[in-house]
């Protein structure tokens, strides 16, 4: 038994052609049965309004609507037909200060170029074994932010249902190599 | 007496959200076939697009930013823009370089975009700096050097990060 991703529907918004040819090359290859694509960021919202794909992967730095800026479109726009949407935002930048302020937007996973098959896998495969739940509070709406789990206890159980978590404690907040 | 916890706001409220995890329901189980990961390996590895005129455009955008910067002087208000102007051209050439072979490209601009990342302004020398970069780079891409570059890809590496060095320990900013 093994994924099949042969129902699914994915949008990548990127404005470089070769490096869009090469995304959807790789997702074609996973078995991506539809893969909508577009050259900037208000046209990919547009594409997203009509087509209602089941994740979105967008390159950050586009003109003139940017991917942090569709982002923010598709989670707080009325028109948006679903705000809930996985988005993996594809980036060049790994300073954290710059990551931060676009994970705010409601970012679900980050991918830093550039990368390899794998690297887009394990954010394909992260969201759909590990989704997040939805937080919305004053100032911002998007995936928990908060990725850490309680440290690994060592003392006595109390309970019978008590368990230790098996999770990596030291998991990074965004899956992106910080420099 | 402290009345500032007695005084506090209520914290804001935050709505917790569960939502069905429609991509679960249409993918199924038991992740990817480990060949199907190669072979789209393979596909990034073995494309033939040319990086050429995509590293020209983010080169002519680099070198347009910092002789603006090197052309007059730079002010307060406009100090983050003129970075930001020199920074985005460059951060594109470590992000697409080595998608197109060319990991030489990705690992100096990578360099630089960090060296830019911490500057506080743009004076001569920082400019001096990201010309030594583009040049470097401009020089790689024209001369087809793909992969890292090998020892003179490493050499080049450690001449370039010694100019930045030298600067922070001429300005006291390690």
């Amino acid at each position: 038994m093994s994924y099949s991703f042969q129902n699914t529907k994915i949008l990548i918004a990127e404005d470089n052609k070769p490096m869009l040819f090469l995304i959807k090359s790789v997702l074609q290859s996973f078995g991506v049965g539809t893969i909508i694509t577009s050259l900037d960021g208000d046209e990919a919202f547009h594409l997203f309004c009509q087509s209602n794909p089941d994740l979105v992967i967008t390159d950050w730095m586009m003109k003139p609507c940017d991917g942090v800026e569709l982002s923010r479109k598709i989670r707080n726009n009325p028109k948006s037909p679903n705000q809930y949407v996985p988005i993996i935002l594809m980036t060049g930048f790994t300073e954290k200060r710059r990551v931060i302020n676009a994970r705010d937007v409601g970012i679900t996973e980050f991918l830093a170029k550039p990368f390899n098959a794998r690297d887009l896998y394990k954010r394909i495969h992260s969201i759909v074994e590990k989704p997040r739940q939805f937080i919305r509070c004053e100032g911002f709406f998007g995936p928990d932010r908060r990725r850490k789990v309680p440290s690994k206890y060592a003392g006595p159980m109390r309970r019978a249902s008590d368990r230790v978590s098996e999770t990596n404690n030291d998991e990074p907040l965004t899956d992106i190599d910080f420099r | 007496m402290d009345n500032e916890h007695y005084n506090q706001k209520p914290r804001r409220k935050a709505e917790f959200i569960n939502t069905p995890n429609l991509l679960k329901a249409k993918v199924g189980s038991g992740g990817l076939n480990e060949q199907i990961i190669q072979r789209a390996q393979q596909l990034l590895e073995k494309h033939a697009e040319d990086f050429a005129p995509l590293a020209d455009i983010y080169l002519t955008r680099m070198k347009a930013a910092i002789d603006d910067a090197q052309s007059s002087e730079v002010t307060d208000a406009e100090l983050e823009d003129k970075i930001t102007d020199i920074l985005v051209p460059c951060v594109q050439l470590k992000a697409n370089g080595a998608m197109f072979h060319y990991q030489l490209v990705t690992r100096i601009a990578g360099k630089f975009a960090q060296f830019m990342e911490v500057v506080d302004c743009l004076d001569n020398e920082i400019l001096n700096i990201a010309n030594a970069f583009h040049t470097t780079i401009k020089i790689v891409v024209a001369g087809k050097i793909k992969g890292d570059g090998g020892e003179q890809g490493e050499a080049l590496i450690e001449e370039l990060d010694n100019a930045c060095n030298r600067y922070f320990k001429k300005h006291n900013k390690n």
